[in-house]
């Protein structure tokens, strides 16, 4: 392993924790690894991450340490992930089994701290939260107030016919 | 919780509240885009989408408020539209989609362009439906200017201009797909194009009745165009092409296949103009000349795919006249694929400038170039490890020589097709057979050569009693009409390669047998009776079906060998013996290959039965034949265990007993033995007859093969 696989960060979280992390692992974060390329000394200043909270990027650094010796990503998997899937490991199934409020800061968290695989895992989870619901059931599932009139709700649903049976 | 991303967020928050933040929800998300830095241009960012959704905008500040409310009793609306909608646009089912649309109006309002960005037009109840949201008056939405994709492909020739024009309104179509609606006409599709700046691809392949007055329209508007494809539009003139080269100063990939009135002048033009090309295909346009060849490649420098087949005007002079300063060296370094079909002029000379002035090239394509020789083939060794696909079926000129040093130069082939080079023998393919990455191999009508080639095949390079590359990744062998194979050859070939998903045998006598040809698959409709006689070709699961059956079938004859000694005379019994232990001891009569299909061996292992450790490659050719060897008597001693009378409980395949017969082809290891006769008994199908068929047939060579000439575009295009 090289040296700079040892080195360690001090990233500062929203509410002024300071956390102490291999700087292989923080790396996953395009944000803070230009961040560290950009001061020139890591492990000296602390980074700070102003939109994260201590303990969504506790969480965050957790999938970033299990994810911190994947492959970079290659074109070829930049256009899978573009194409429709909703596939997810049995690691990430299990980091993402958490409540909505985190589920949702951890995509924030992600597509701030630019973490794309991350970000993808988490959509993915929405997704399939989703997936195959009713309008009504999805309503339920994350507690969405329905603000259609039901004129409204009609017309939609008639002028978007064509998609119900493909 | 995170007070502080609350403000940014709320930010983003009245962004998508706003209407004009439409243009999010229809990201470029197709694999096969053309966009590039076209994508990056704000075009879309004045979405009329609020047009339709006009009451909206003045609730924007009631909105914001219900926004703070809702937010906290409902985490999800934390999320800013870009996350929502990359959320969305993992839901593949339009269904899903329609049900987003139907929670809530955020949620509608960022799920309608992914919804609406390429609707369904598969059939036509759905195309009604589509036309009648967009036609309607007060319609939620401008749907209109969601749609960017359109492909009518699947009902083809079965759309109107009635249906098309239906769809006039959507201007911002993108991608505009109408491959093989034969019946549109310019009275459709003018409308549609007239106003659309926003195309970027347009394809109407077989389109025949257009003119050029429709080209025209892309002209005058559609100056984004990166893509065309007139493929079978026979009415087009050099005029509408001249007139779009001159204004869509984007264009990247052109395909004019068979337009047959096109000349040199529309593809000058071209060159002139299109400064970024990246792939041209004039298939077919037998009015084209060298000269315009000359021009794209000098014109066009990021040109990467070149497609003439059948340009048959083209010769040497359109590559010989390539600008060559030998102080200031000219190379066409982006040009990976260079198809030069029946281009039956170019000759050893051309091919040698090709190889000289495009170094980087993979796929080089000399089918039917009769005029090429050894020397060609010497020129093209020299783009060594660039290259990855070659054509050289129907070059019949060519020699051992020349194609035993493209294998030891070029050893990342991955697809090489020799059809018809009749001049070809084992010492070809056996050299061929050491490329460690070959997928694809053609050798129809190659009739010089024997199992000792597919045995090398099977084998791949050994050194040292192994497999010097891992189990084989061979998938397609194409051996029709190499008449002097046999079972063994192919059964061991069978056992060697589990990655094999074609293998074709058409009018190889050996195979012609009812047993094996239940699991060929059917020949193509448009077959004669003739053709269907000596059509052999296996495939998908036919394949494994084969190597299952040949695997069953040996391992039935070497179970009731030892019950039946009658059968066989002493002698026969004798040398039989090694081949027994060797039986025994490995506990399956299929050591070579059984331990490679089941996976037992690790990659990279010795694949060969546990036996007597030999020190040569050639030892385990030998093993492996006497493994193999069952098969052996059905070609040799059939008729000897008729004659004897003791063969009559034998079905039509079993062999009468494990002699020392070998392969056809004879080999140095084997003990010296006349090649066996054809068997000329118990098989169903009158061979004599067949045979001759076979000969008529030369028409066949390439038409049995799915893939025979160009059937493997999409390896062509994965790079």
């Amino acid at each position: 392993m090289s040296s700079e696989g040892e080195q360690t960060v001090k990233l500062v979280s929203s509410d002024n924790v300071e956390i102490v992390t291999e700087r292989k692992v923080a790396e996953r974060s395009m944000l803070i690894k230009n961040m560290i390329e950009d001061l020139g000394a890591p492990g000296e200043e602390p980074i700070p991450i102003m939109n994260v909270s201590e303990n969504v990027l506790k969480k965050v650094l957790e999938w970033c340490a299990q994810h911190k010796n994947d492959p970079a990503p290659t074109q070829d998997d930049d256009a899978d992930s573009r194409k429709k899937t909703t596939d997810i490991e049995e690691w990430d199934q299990k980091f993402m089994q958490v409540d909505q409020e985190m589920l949702f800061e951890i995509i924030l968290a992600a597509n701030y701290m630019d973490i794309k695989a991350l970000l993808d895992v988490g959509c993915k989870t929405v997704a399939n939260m989703i997936k195959g619901k009713s309008p009504e059931e999805i309503r339920k599932t994350f507690n969405i107030q329905n603000d259609f009139t039901p004129e409204e709700e009609d017309q939609i649903r008639r002028e978007n016919e064509w998609a119900e049976d493909r | 919780m995170a007070p502080l991303m609350a403000r940014p967020r709320r930010s983003q928050r009245r962004a998508s509240m706003s209407s004009n933040s439409s243009s999010s929800t229809s990201p470029e998300r197709g694999v096969d885009d053309d966009n590039d830095s076209f994508m990056l241009q704000p075009n879309d960012s004045q979405s009329s989408l609020g047009l339709d959704a006009s009451p909206e905008l003045s609730q924007d500040d009631s909105l914001r408020r219900q926004y703070e409310e809702i937010c906290r009793v409902s985490p999800v609306h934390r999320l800013p539209a870009e996350l929502l909608i990359h959320i969305f646009s993992r839901l593949s089912a339009p269904k899903d989609l329609q049900s987003c649309m139907l929670v809530s109006k955020e949620w509608a309002r960022n799920s309608v362009g992914l919804l609406w960005h390429r609707p369904a037009m598969g059939k036509w109840e759905s195309i009604h439906s589509v036309v009648q949201s967009i036609r309607k008056a007060n319609k939620f939405f401008a749907y209109q200017d969601l749609v960017k994709r359109l492909n009518m492909s699947t009902l083809s020739n079965a759309v109107s201009d009635g249906t098309l024009y239906g769809l006039a309104d959507c201007k911002r179509i993108e991608r505009l797909t109408l491959t093989n609606c034969s019946k549109l006409t310019d009275i459709s599709l003018r409308p549609l194009i007239a106003g659309n700046r926003s195309l970027l691809a347009l394809d109407i392949t077989g389109l025949d009745q257009v003119t050029n007055e429709t080209m025209m329209v892309v002209a005058d508007n559609c100056l984004r165009l990166q893509g065309l494809n007139v493929s079978n539009c026979r009415r087009l003139e050099d005029s509408a092409i001249m007139a779009i080269a001159k204004s869509c100063r984007h264009l990247k990939r052109l395909k004019f296949n068979n337009c047959g009135q096109l000349t040199g002048n529309a593809i000058m033009t071209v060159a002139a103009h299109s400064s970024h090309l990246l792939e041209i295909d004039l298939y077919g346009l037998q009015n084209v000349e060298s000269s315009a060849i000359t021009a794209l490649l000098t014109s066009c420098p990021q040109l990467r795919e070149m497609r003439l087949a059948h340009c048959s005007r083209i010769d040497d002079s359109a590559f010989l006249d390539l600008p060559n300063d030998p102080e200031m060296p000219i190379s066409f370094d982006a040009l990976r694929i260079l198809d030069l079909t029946d281009c039956n002029e170019l000759g050893d000379k051309g091919v040698e400038r090709i190889i000289q002035a495009c170094p980087r090239l993979r796929n080089l394509i000399l089918a039917k170039c009769r005029q090429i020789t050894d020397r060609a083939v010497f020129a093209i060794t020299k783009l060594g490890k660039n290259l990855h696909y070659i054509h050289l079926g129907h070059c019949a000129r060519i020699n051992d020589v020349s194609i035993e040093a493209l294998a030891k130069s070029c050893n990342r082939i991955r697809y090489i097709d020799l059809a018809c080079c009749s001049n070809l023998t084992d010492n070809s393919v056996m050299k061929l057979a050491s490329l460690p990455k070959l997928k694809r191999i053609g050798l129809v009508k190659c009739a010089g050569i024997t199992d000792r080639s597919i045995y090398s095949l099977a084998l791949g390079e050994v050194k040292n009693n192994k497999r010097v590359n891992g189990i084989s990744v061979l998938e397609r062998v194409h051996l029709s009409y190499c008449t002097d194979l046999t079972i063994e050859g192919i059964h061991m070939l069978l056992n060697n390669c589990p990655k094999l998903t074609h293998l074709s045998l058409t009018g190889v006598q050996a195979f012609l047998r009812e047993d094996i040809l239940s699991f060929c698959r059917d020949a193509p409709p448009e077959f004669n009776d003739h053709q269907r006689n000596v059509f052999c070709v296996f495939s998908g699961h036919g394949v494994a079906r084969l190597r299952d059956h040949l695997n069953d079938q040996r391992n039935f004859h070497s179970g009731t060998e030892s019950n039946v000694p009658s059968v066989a005379d002493g002698s026969e019994m004798g040398i039989d013996d090694p081949d027994e232990n060797i039986d025994t001891g490995s506990g399956t009569n299929t050591p070579v290959m059984n331990v490679n299909v089941m996976g037992t061996h690790p990659a990279g292992m010795t694949p060969v039965a546990p036996g007597p450790s030999n020190a040569h490659a050639t030892n385990i050719l030998h093993q492996a034949i006497q493994n193999n060897n069952h098969w052996a008597p059905q070609m040799g001693n059939l008729t000897h265990a008729h004659l004897q009378g003791g063969g009559s409980h034998l079905s039509q395949s079993a062999p009468a007993s494990t002699g020392g017969a070998l392969w056809a082809g004879g080999n140095a290891n084997a003990p010296t033995q006349p090649p066996p006769p054809p068997p000329t008994h118990g098989h169903p199908h009158g061979n004599a007859q067949q045979v001759t068929g076979m000969l008529g047939a030369t028409v066949l060579d390439d038409v049995d093969e799915g893939d025979e000439t160009f059937g493997d575009e999409s390896e062509l295009m994965n790079d």
